[in-house]
């Protein structure tokens, strides 16, 4: 049995490391809610975005697809996280962005790959992955316009030079702080909507043609943003999820070891008694 | 009173104008364009620059956007904005820097760079920026 001394430490390190993850719980929900509320309040541009732009793609679902004999490859956007200690969040994440990677190179497309956040680069970077580009330190806010703004152009700049004949974006997800789904989402070419009504009711000007390039910018930015808004919900969200448990494994951890140290306190004043009574014994004797 | 209609300016980030408008002018591709109430549904795109909303009772308010695209659906009007600031957060003198250094950056680019595009919109940004404050010392 472990020393009393050796428990008493491990109980104090124990818990330390509870605070430092109740912490991170308390911070990590303050940032959950803020996420939550930027998820909010992007819903309107949404939708409203995707109703013009609806009416407008329908009526010149040619200038859609991807220019004439535009490489046979995939630009993919990865939205991890630059911080760790979120349950399997950036796991999961990449393990759907591998995924869809060897889908595609079953498929004859070359997958290129630009990755949001430190973990997913990093990771990438270890197995010797070249990557087309890379944005790290996202701190303190990974969803940030400026950012959707970047990444939006890159990815429209290698769809109109054809140098790929497909987009899309891997993020998280958020249903809830405890469930979070990977998924990919193809971007381009987008798909021209089912409905084509309304698309007639409109004046457009100057026409739905030279629309659509500031349409198409909008729609990407905003679908990337939104991305991005998820990310850092589920991130938020898989954090507090984490960090509740191990909050939760710490006390129990700590009420296993007390009661050890109990055990161990009551050996020991045993003993001492036994060695007295022993020596009192003896000198009877 | 004049007559008004509903308009909405929605950025990412949120709404930032929804109320009772008597008109609109923003700059559109093809030069600028007001909208009054009862127009014909209508979608355009807007260049970046400078929204104004005439209030009623001689009072106007200003937004600058960083470009988007604008509806009139049912009499009701909407821009859809990326980015859009009121005028008050604006910083001439920085912006008139802004405008210069976008300037000089388009001045060695040639129009095939993948950057061209962000520079000129950074540009048209810029100054817009510049202008917004002539705008609010000779009020209209």
């Amino acid at each position: 049995m472990a020393t009393l001394k050796a428990i008493r430490r491990r109980i104090a390190s124990v818990k330390s490391t509870q605070q430092t993850t109740r912490a991170m719980k308390l911070v990590a929900a303050s940032r959950l809610r803020r996420a939550q509320e930027a998820l909010f309040n992007a819903r309107p541009y949404h939708e409203a975005l995707t109703r013009v732009s609806d009416s407008l793609l329908a009526s010149a679902p040619e200038a859609l697809g991807a220019p004439e004999g535009a490489a046979l490859a995939q630009w993919l956007v990865l939205v991890t996280s630059d911080r760790g200690l979120c349950g399997g969040y950036n796991a999961n994440l990449i393990r759907l962005a591998e995924e869809t990677m060897a889908k595609a190179q079953s498929e004859g497309l070359t997958p290129k790959l630009f990755v949001i956040g430190r973990k997913g680069a990093e990771h990438f970077k270890r197995a010797k992955m070249p990557l087309d580009g890379e944005r790290i330190n996202n701190l303190p806010r990974l969803a940030t316009v400026g950012l959707a703004r970047d990444v939006a152009a890159r990815m429209l700049h290698e769809f109109r030079t054809g140098a790929v004949c497909e987009a899309g974006v891997i993020y998280s997800s958020f249903r809830s702080a405890l469930s979070q789904r990977p998924i990919f989402e193809k971007l381009l070419p987008i798909k021209p909507p089912e409905s084509a009504a309304g698309a007639a009711d409109y004046l457009i000007e100057p026409s739905a043609a030279e629309l659509i390039p500031a349409v198409l910018r909008s729609y990407v930015e905003a679908a990337i943003f939104h991305a991005l808004l998820e990310g850092e919900a589920s991130e938020h969200g898989a954090r507090m999820t984490a960090m509740d448990s191990a909050t939760n494994n710490a006390v129990d951890m700590i009420a296993r070891l007390t009661l050890e140290m109990n055990r161990a306190r009551q050996a020991q004043i045993t003993k001492e008694l036994m060695d007295i009574v022993g020596g009192a014994e003896a000198l009877r004797g | 009173m004049a007559e008004t209609f509903n308009f909405r300016l929605i950025t990412p980030t949120g709404v930032l104008f929804d109320g009772a408008v008597e008109q609109v002018t923003a700059a559109g591709p093809l030069g600028e364009f007001g909208v009054l109430p009862m127009h014909t549904n209508f979608i355009t795109s807007i260049a970046p620059g400078v929204i104004t909303l005439k209030l009623g009772e001689g009072n106007f308010n200003e937004f600058l956007l960083a470009g988007g695209l604008a509806e009139v659906k049912d009499g009701a009007m909407t821009a859809l904005a990326v980015e859009a600031e009121a005028p008050g957060a604006v910083n001439s003198a920085a912006a008139a820097e802004q405008a210069m250094a976008a300037e000089q950056r388009m001045a060695t680019m040639s129009m095939f760079d993948p950057e061209y595009e962000e520079a000129a919109h950074s540009l048209a940004l810029a100054r817009a920026r510049a202008q917004i404050e002539q705008l609010r010392r000779a009020p209209h």
